[in-house]
């Protein structure tokens, strides 16, 4: 079985790529539609790492990383921002928050995916 | 004209005539004195002379009356001349002898001289202060006797001495009459003259100049009162004319202080008005608070015209009535009551005509107007008016008035002066006017603009969201992520990916422009490696350099120094100027120097592309302008980036530029504060 790695990721299309990628590269993947759900399925599931949407429709991806990196058995797993297209400071906010890493939208899936092998 | 003469008291007078009259007195005195002294001693001699000539004469006598009697023996006769000769009371003893025979004999009382020989004793004599003298009678040659006489000139002297004292007692008579003559005529002809004189100097002295000088002695006197009274009227005539120009010259300083009063408050009104003008243009130009404006306006027009209440009123041109905006000097009745009377152009108020006939228009009392159109306007004490009409380019735009409770014309100077504040009021009410437009135009425009920026930041976000899909899912497709992919649909998929790709940079820079302009850009400062950003910008533009061959030139110092800053931001500026150097450029090279100079990073990109004219170079740094406009289709872009890039660089405090000829290539360089502070970046963006 591959390694668990949860997306928390509104939007529909973002989701299908991320997963197909990854599921083409023999991880298992679970999502998330909302903050509250992502925080939920941590506790849940213990993946091996999170894939944080910023903007999401209840708590931004930046609180749910927060909330999660404050619970001590989830502290450890990685989570890597997808930010939006911004003009400034999301990887500055994204570190701040807790994360691990961070790509920015448009996101190439190639890179992505390089990105998260490195944690591995 | 009393105190014109210093009055200095007269010293102590000692009369002239007793002067005069005890020098006189002394001089007489003396003259006389001596006078009487030589009188004197010449009658003591005279005694003693006549004494003994009366002596020798009484001898003589006896000598020759005795001869023949005592011859004769006759005696009865010797006694008569005896007798006849003692009548002489200066004989004190006579003897008459004859040998020792003593013939007769006669003695004083008082002498006792009778043992007196015929030669008498000297001595006796002298003792008794006597003189004697004894003579022989002869009778024809022949001595018959004898006679001695004895005489005293006690009797003589007594004369004398009496006579000397009456001379004495003359002589003080005399001395005591000439010195109360003398002091009589001083008096009479010099101090009395004088004293008057005096009295007449002492009276001119202290100012009295009409005294009357006593001119009537013919005398030196007389001279001097003439020569007073010429002085007297000298002086007089002196002091008329000296009152005269004093008065002369009172009067000038009283026109002249009148004048300069006159002239000082036309001056201080003049000063009042303009300082008052002054304020009003001030206002005017500085405030487009209307209200403020014609507050200030009427506010100065009702003090310096001396009135005491005014109104400005806007005209209406849709109801073609006046609406009163500001009054002063009123009370809220007042205001009130006249609020109930709309005036119209050509009514009969006194604004009314003022408009009516575009020309100042006063009333100046009310009392011979009883139909005037607004009572309240006299029931509140008001009996003169002046209305002007406000006037812009011969369009009516308001009215003035001002209101007096003293009848009478308002002068051309007060209706001038009140013209310029009329003038100022339309200048004022046409500035508001401008204004109100310009603001509500600015207002519309400003949130039109908001709009169109957020629509452009909503929407290029919108775009981007299924742009992100359709890359994502190519990519996906060519690394046969869905089953293997026939290369003939890779390569199509390749070129989809591209163009979206080409897409997506479009919507970034129209949705960085719209984020610039809505203010909703803020740089994230932060510690960056120059060289990083360098290496990572060169990194993403290598591939499209060696697809073209062009040579990368890259001349960075090793020690360059850590700067603060936006480090997205300055690769995004970075990746712009090289993208565009390798995208204008078809053969040669492209060059990337950094360097640091006083403070800031100095970066350039340098290339060997066609070169942009001078009238170009000002338009590049323009949002959606490009060199040629054939080019932007031929290269496509959306001409925004290097108007980005320079507002990024701006954020920074720093500044952007290109130096380039026509078919020389061309050089965009960035000047960068090494450590930008975020104070300045705030500023800048507010």
């Amino acid at each position: 079985m591959g390694k668990l790695i949860l997306i928390v990721e509104d939007q529909e299309d973002n989701r299908r790529i991320i997963r197909d990628l990854l599921t083409s590269a023999d991880y298992e993947v679970i999502e998330a539609l909302t903050g509250e759900e992502g925080i939920q399925y941590a506790e849940t599931y213990r993946p091996e790492l999170i894939l944080m949407d910023i903007q999401l429709p209840d708590l931004d991806g930046y609180e749910a990383t927060r909330r999660i990196k404050r619970i001590p058995e989830l502290n450890s797993i990685p989570i890597i921002a997808v930010t939006s297209y911004a003009l400034s400071g999301d990887d500055a906010k994204a570190f701040e928050a807790g994360c691990d890493a961070y790509v920015s939208k448009p996101f190439s899936p190639r890179a992505l995916l390089k990105k998260i092998q490195a944690f591995f | 004209m009393q105190n014109i003469f210093s009055l200095t008291t007269s010293p102590k007078v000692s009369s002239i005539s007793h002067r005069f009259s005890y020098a006189l007195i002394s001089i007489i005195a003396i003259l006389l004195i001596a006078f009487t002294a030589v009188v004197i001693f010449y009658d003591i001699n005279r005694v003693e002379s006549v004494m003994q000539k009366r002596l020798d004469n009484a001898i003589l006598f006896a000598e020759n009356s005795l001869a023949l009697p005592l011859w004769n023996l006759d005696y009865t006769v010797v006694n008569d001349f005896v007798e006849a000769l003692l009548l002489d009371e200066s004989i004190v003893y006579l003897k008459i002898s004859w040998k020792d025979q003593i013939i007769t004999e006669r003695e004083h009382p008082d002498f006792h001289l009778k043992n007196i020989d015929s030669e008498y004793s000297p001595s006796l004599i002298q003792d008794f202060d006597l003189i004697a003298k004894s003579s022989d009678i002869y009778f024809k040659k022949n001595i018959i006797g004898k006679i001695l006489i004895v005489m005293s000139p006690e009797e003589e002297k007594k004369k004398a001495i009496f006579q000397i004292y009456g001379t004495i007692a003359l002589l003080i008579l005399m001395i005591a009459a000439i010195w109360l003559t003398s002091i009589f005529i001083t008096k009479r002809y010099i101090s009395i003259p004088l004293q008057k004189l005096q009295a007449s100097a002492s009276l001119i002295a202290h100012g009295d100049l009409d005294t009357f000088v006593d001119k009537s002695s013919s005398d030196e006197i007389g001279t001097l009162a003439h020569h007073l009274d010429d002085m007297r009227g000298a002086i007089k005539q002196l002091f008329a004319k000296l009152s005269e120009s004093k008065e002369k010259l009172e009067e000038y300083s009283r026109t002249l202080e009148h004048k300069v009063e006159m002239r000082t408050k036309e001056l201080a009104r003049s000063v009042e008005e303009l300082k008052a003008l002054g304020e009003v243009s001030q206002a005017v130009s500085s405030t487009l608070d209307i209200e403020k404006v014609l507050t200030n306006i009427v506010h100065h027009a009702v003090k310096l015209s001396k009135t005491d209440s005014g109104t400005i009123y806007e005209f209406d041109e849709i109801d073609q009535i006046f609406i009163s905006r500001i009054n002063y000097g009123m009370s809220t009745d007042f205001i009130h009551s006249l609020s109930e009377y709309v005036i119209r152009v050509g009514d009969q108020t006194v604004v009314g005509q003022a408009a009516l006939k575009r020309t100042p228009n006063q009333v100046p009392d009310l009392r011979k107007i009883p139909n005037y159109p607004h009572p309240s306007v006299q029931k509140a004490g008001y009996q003169s008016l002046l209305g002007l009409p406000l006037l812009r380019e011969d369009r009516l735009i308001g009215g003035l008035i001002v209101r007096r409770k003293a009848p009478g014309i308002f002068p051309p100077s007060i209706v001038d002066m009140l013209q310029t504040f009329a003038a100022q009021s339309v200048v004022a009410i046409h500035n508001a006017r401008l204004f109100r437009e310009i603001e509500h135009r600015g207002r519309e425009l400003q949130i039109a603009n908001q709009h169109k920026s957020e629509f452009l930041a909503n929407m290029s976000h919108e775009l981007r969201t299924p742009l992100n899909a359709i890359l994502g899912y190519s990519e996906l497709i060519i690394d046969n992520i869905y089953g293997e992919v026939p290369d003939k649909i890779g390569e199509v998929l390749q070129r989809v990916g591209k163009n979206g790709r080409h897409l997506l940079s479009l919507i970034n820079d129209v949705l960085d422009l719209s984020k610039i302009e809505a203010g909703r850009l803020t740089l994230s400062l932060n510690d960056y490696s120059m060289k990083d950003i360098i290496q990572t910008a060169l990194a993403s533009v290598e591939a499209l350099a060696v697809e073209k061959n062009l040579a990368l030139k890259v001349i960075v110092p090793g020690n360059l120094e850590r700067g603060k800053g936006d480090q997205q931001r300055i690769a995004q500026v970075l990746l712009n100027l090289l993208g565009n150097a390798i995208k204008f450029t078809e053969q040669g090279w492209v060059k990337i120097e950094a360097g640091i100079h006083n403070k800031s990073f100095l970066i350039s990109v340098t290339d060997t592309g066609p070169g942009i004219s001078k009238e170009d170079q000002g338009q590049v740094f323009k949002e959606f302008q490009q060199a040629d406009t054939s080019n932007t289709r031929k290269k496509g872009g959306s001409g925004l980036g290097l108007s980005i890039s320079k507002k990024i660089v701006e954020m920074h405090g720093g500044n952007i530029g290109v130096d380039s000829k026509i078919g020389e290539g061309s050089r965009f360089w960035f000047r960068l504060p090494v450590r930008v502070e975020p104070q300045k970046v705030e500023k800048w963006v507010s």
